[in-house]
């Protein structure tokens, strides 16, 4: 169906005029995009292996505009993808067979803070750092940090329970969200928990957090927020090899320290940051660097901080340096949060990976990931968040080569197998969206999927919301709801592996 | 899909040269969240990386360049260049921009506004009496009144810009206690005197500068000319004047008038290469941009497609690449050799970074420094000070909406300061701030960095006042 060769998704027809006009009267007609070279940009989130054109777009700017889409597009059988920042490592926001694209980017308005009960309420499309920046006043901070946290939306990170370097320390998005109002596929405005409703009898919010969008779409979110920590040490340790810094990472742990956040980058990420304009002063001939940090109150800092030296020198590092002010800090962060985008340096298509392994098996996994490289002649980028054996071994290549990209198909299978084989799974932050479908009956027997497509069925029994992600096609291929779209459907070179850190994790 | 229009054919070819930069985006998205028109807007093809998936859409032959989609994206972006300092790939968007534009301007045409600016500005004959026309009715008060009491809607608005522009470039007042936010430094504070001077050896140890003058500068900001002589001078150096100089050519360079730009920056380059200078001066962050982009102009391409200073250049390739390595901003000369210190300024100051001397030179801590260096000055951070005005070149007045609404928040920013004065060092940014703080009737000053530090140093009495 791709006559225009594989970077060219073909065009879905337009939608019914009817259609057309009742979105234009519930958003305003300048927020409801329907020429066909404007919706090219619309094509692919930051994973652009996955391409599929909407048939529109359309930007509400508010819970109301929202649900009134929704139910337009419902009462026509429309699918409806939601979107944030286009951030994503999985193509979850990509239009598989046309629909709708229902952008958050307008929903973008801190809704209430309060910092006495240290909560907030936001629309989906304020992003991360935003929310962060605003609690700062206060002392307060949202913990979650994903890489992309400048860009990405806390909506995406609902959709995809989004981590973070931190996250080893502090928990995952779904710690800190206790409520929030759902759009349903139906155009159904719903709340879910909220303030002093935690313990109700079903953990709704639980449920809907990381459901990717095909529940319906989180139009507020309610969030904890945390105190800023007094004093933060940073140590970048140095090794010869990815193994010795696996090894002290094991090491670390075991003498039981808790790092606020545990991460290594490999030599490759090293060449690639330090070519960008976030370059942190990361020696380029080291073959793996490991970032510990440690949070807390400054006079208890040291005594861990000595406590992880070691254990780093012990490992076979051979330099450790300290970042103690903001500044070396930030700079030293920057170098890792921004590895993802630096890749762009390395090769022109990149496919960034994201499973998780047990903390133990780690160098192990890594040796033989790094054979499966080897095997099938490519690059792969190492950065990962060690401390909770979060992989994202990046496979940088050139889409034009077509036999390369075949061999990227091929290793980013292997390693998923892998990891899946020494009792890990196929997504650690990331989510699975298009990207990860084909590997979901890797961790889930045929009847534990028949559970998960029953569960999307009661939230969105005509499977308009978010169709084709997540869950693969059922074997008897009925196309019924919530199930996936034939492969061939999927716009563009199918390519796998996941999103990197640049989405929601 | 659509196959490009023939007028696109020149520019595809040096899109295609180009195209190894485009595949460096890895849609990552970092961008979209210093993107003024992104941020206002919401929609991606108003961010960078959606402009760079539809420059790439024509390059893979999926979009025209005369695709409605294409042309109105390309032209709402300001070039600001702020998805460059964020860029963790290092997309070279601004010069992608230009190529683009180039190709943009070809299937349609920039307004006629633009355009009569353009024209005008390159032609001193044109030029030099209608700034002096201006200044007559800068000096009558009228604009400065009319930019308070003109609607803002409507017809009237642009008008009104313009005016507001106008009155802006008129001398700052910087003297304490007659703003309204006065610093709350005591006065007693001031008469350090001459302080230490730069000896009669010379921070500047003589070295010879020449100053760029600029175009709409010299006509109405001559003051600001005028100091940076002083300043210099006063720090040890020898400013020499370089006849036969002119546009910039960064106007038609953003309008995708690449051939116009070179022309002017032939112009330039042969009056400044024969006044054996060692350093360029320039006071204005647009042209301090654009002139060492003269090198790229000729070895981009283009039309004629010159490489290697071949084509259209000549030789001057390379000529221009010499002449880009000396050129620097007067903050930059000042903050390399460092600086003498002035009499006491007490005014609470902000700076507003120019993007093109922040982005696309990367100078952010030079300005700062100069303005730490004033005794008793007071510097408050403005948030957001990293963010495009909104003037951009033409900008402000061609694209009157967007250059309203990101013209408003800055002047909402500089006024949250609660400064006296806000600095920044490029006509275009003092222009527009200086309108929308008028508008919304705030009596703040706007003010070249420069211009306060010569400000100290007529008070210190080092030019013997």
């Amino acid at each position: 169906m791709n006559s225009a060769g594989p970077i060219s998704p073909s065009l879905p027809p337009p939608l019914p005029e009817e259609v057309l006009a009742d979105l234009r009267r519930a958003v305003g007609p300048r927020w409801v995009i329907t020429d066909p070279d404007h919706l090219l940009v619309y094509e692919a989130d930051a994973q652009t292996g996955h391409r599929g054109l909407p048939q529109a777009v359309v930007l509400p700017a508010s819970t109301q505009e929202a649900a009134a889409v929704f139910g337009c597009l419902h009462g026509h059988g429309i699918p409806v993808i939601p979107r944030g920042a286009g951030t994503g490592l999985a193509g979850g926001a990509v239009a598989l067979q046309g629909g709708v694209v229902v952008s958050t980017a307008r929903m973008n308005r801190i809704l209430e803070l309060d910092p006495d009960n240290r909560r907030a309420v936001v629309q989906p499309g304020v992003s991360n750092s935003r929310l962060s920046a605003a609690a700062a006043a206060f002392g307060l901070h949202y913990p979650p940090d994903p890489s992309s946290q400048t860009a990405c939306t806390l909506g995406g990170n609902v959709a995809t329970n989004a981590g973070g370097p931190h996250c080893l320390k502090y928990g995952v998005t779904g710690r800190y969200v206790t409520g929030l109002k759902v759009v349903l596929a139906d155009g159904e405005v719903m709340h879910l928990g909220g303030a002093g409703r935690e313990g109700s009898l079903f953990d709704f919010v639980g449920l809907f957090v990381g459901s990717e969008g095909c529940f319906g779409l989180a139009a507020e979110i309610e969030v904890v927020l945390a105190p800023t920590p007094e004093g933060a040490c940073t140590l970048l340790a140095l090794f010869d090899t990815l193994e010795s810094a696996g090894k002290a990472v094991t090491e670390i742990l075991k003498a039981g320290l808790l790092p606020a956040a545990l991460e290594i980058v490999d030599r490759n990420t090293i060449l690639a940051v330090e070519a960008s304009a976030y370059a942190a002063g990361y020696p380029t001939h080291a073959g793996a660097a490991l970032v510990v940090e440690f949070d807390g109150y400054p006079e208890g800092l040291e005594e861990e901080v000595v406590q992880a030296e070691e254990r780093c020198r012990a490992a076979g590092a051979w330099e450790v340096r300290r970042a103690r002010t903001p500044e070396e800090r930030a700079a030293l962060w920057k170098g890792r949060k921004k590895a993802f985008g630096a890749m762009g340096r390395l090769a022109p298509d990149l496919v960034v990976q994201d499973a998780t392994v047990p903390r133990s098996r780690l160098p192990e996994v890594l040796a033989r990931i790094d054979g499966i490289a080897r095997h099938h002649r490519l690059r792969i980028a190492n950065v990962f968040h060690a401390g909770d054996g979060n992989l994202h071994p990046n496979i940088v290549f050139d889409r034009r080569d077509a036999d390369e990209t075949r061999r990227v198909e091929e290793a980013a299978r292997e390693i998923m197998e892998l990891c899946v084989a020494v009792g890990g799974t196929i997504t650690g932050e990331h989510g699975v969206g298009l990207e990860k479908r084909e590997y979901m009956p890797l961790v889930f027997s045929p009847g534990e999927l028949e559970v998960l497509r029953g569960v999307k069925r009661v939230f969105d029994p005509a499977g308009l919301c978010n169709p084709g992600k997540v869950l693969p096609p059922s074997q008897e291929g009925r196309g019924g709801p919530g199930e996936g779209a034939p492969d061939e459907a999927v716009g563009g070179g199918r390519l796998p592996g996941l999103g990197g850190r640049g989405g929601e994790g | 899909m659509r196959t490009p229009a023939g007028i696109g054919a020149s520019w595809r070819r040096e899109m295609e040269r180009q195209a190894e930069k485009l595949f460096h985006c890895v849609h990552c998205g970092f961008c979209l969240p210093v993107c003024p028109t992104y941020l206002r807007l919401g929609d991606e093809a108003d961010s960078p990386r959606g402009r760079l998936h539809l420059m790439r859409a024509v390059v893979e032959g999926r979009l025209g360049t005369d695709s409605g989609s294409f042309q109105e994206h390309l032209d709402l972006c300001l070039g600001c260049r702020a998805c460059e300092s964020v860029c963790p790939s290092g997309v070279e968007y601004g010069r992608l921009l230009e190529g683009a534009r180039q190709a943009a301007a070809s299937a349609r045409p920039p307004s006629f506004l633009a355009r009569l600016l353009a024209r005008v500005m390159a032609t001193p004959a044109l030029a030099v009496p209608l700034l002096g026309a201006a200044r007559l009715l800068r000096a009558t008060g009228l604009p400065d009144l009319l930019a308070r009491r003109l609607p803002a809607e409507g017809r009237w608005g642009v008008v009104r810009l313009g005016l507001g522009m106008l009155a802006a470039t008129a001398p700052p007042d910087l003297s304490p206690g007659e703003t309204l936010y006065g610093s709350s430094r005591p006065p007693s504070c001031e008469g350090s005197g001459t302080g230490p001077g730069p000896g009669e050896g010379g921070i500047g140890q003589g070295r010879r500068v020449a100053l760029f003058r600029g175009c709409v500068q010299n006509g109405l900001l001559g003051h600001v000319n005028r100091a940076t002589r002083r300043v210099l001078e006063a720090n040890g150096f020898e400013v020499v004047e370089v006849p036969g100089q002119g546009c910039c050519g960064a106007i038609h360079a953003h309008m995708g008038d690449l051939a116009g730009a070179r022309g002017l920056a032939r112009r330039n380059l042969e009056a400044f290469d024969g006044a054996g200078l060692a350093l360029g001066g320039a006071t204005g962050a647009g042209w301090g941009a654009a002139l060492p982009q003269h090198a790229h102009w000729w070895d981009g391409g283009g039309p004629r497609g010159g490489a290697r200073g071949g084509g259209g250049g000549g030789g001057l390739g390379e000529r221009a690449r010499r002449f880009s390595e000396r050129v620097r901003d007067v903050s930059e000369v000042l903050a390399e050799t460092g600086l003498r210190r002035g009499g006491s300024l007490p005014l609470s100051v902000t700076y507003d970074a120019p993007c093109h001397l922040l982005h696309a030179q990367g100078i952010a801590w030079e300005p700062l420094r100069l303005l730490g260096s004033i005794p008793d000055l007071d510097l408050v951070p403005l948030p957001g000070a990293e963010e495009c005005c909104g003037g951009a070149g033409l900008y402000a007045l061609t694209h009157p909406d967007m250059g309203r609404r990101i013209g408003e928040d800055k002047a909402r920013a500089v006024l949250e300061t609660g400064a006296a004065v806000v600095a920044t060092g490029n006509p275009g940014c003092m222009m527009q701030i200086g309108a929308w703080l008028r508008m919304t009737e705030a009596r703040v000053a706007v003010a070249h960095p420069v211009e306060l530090l010569d400000e100290s140093y007529r008070r210190g009495g080092i030019y013997g006042g």
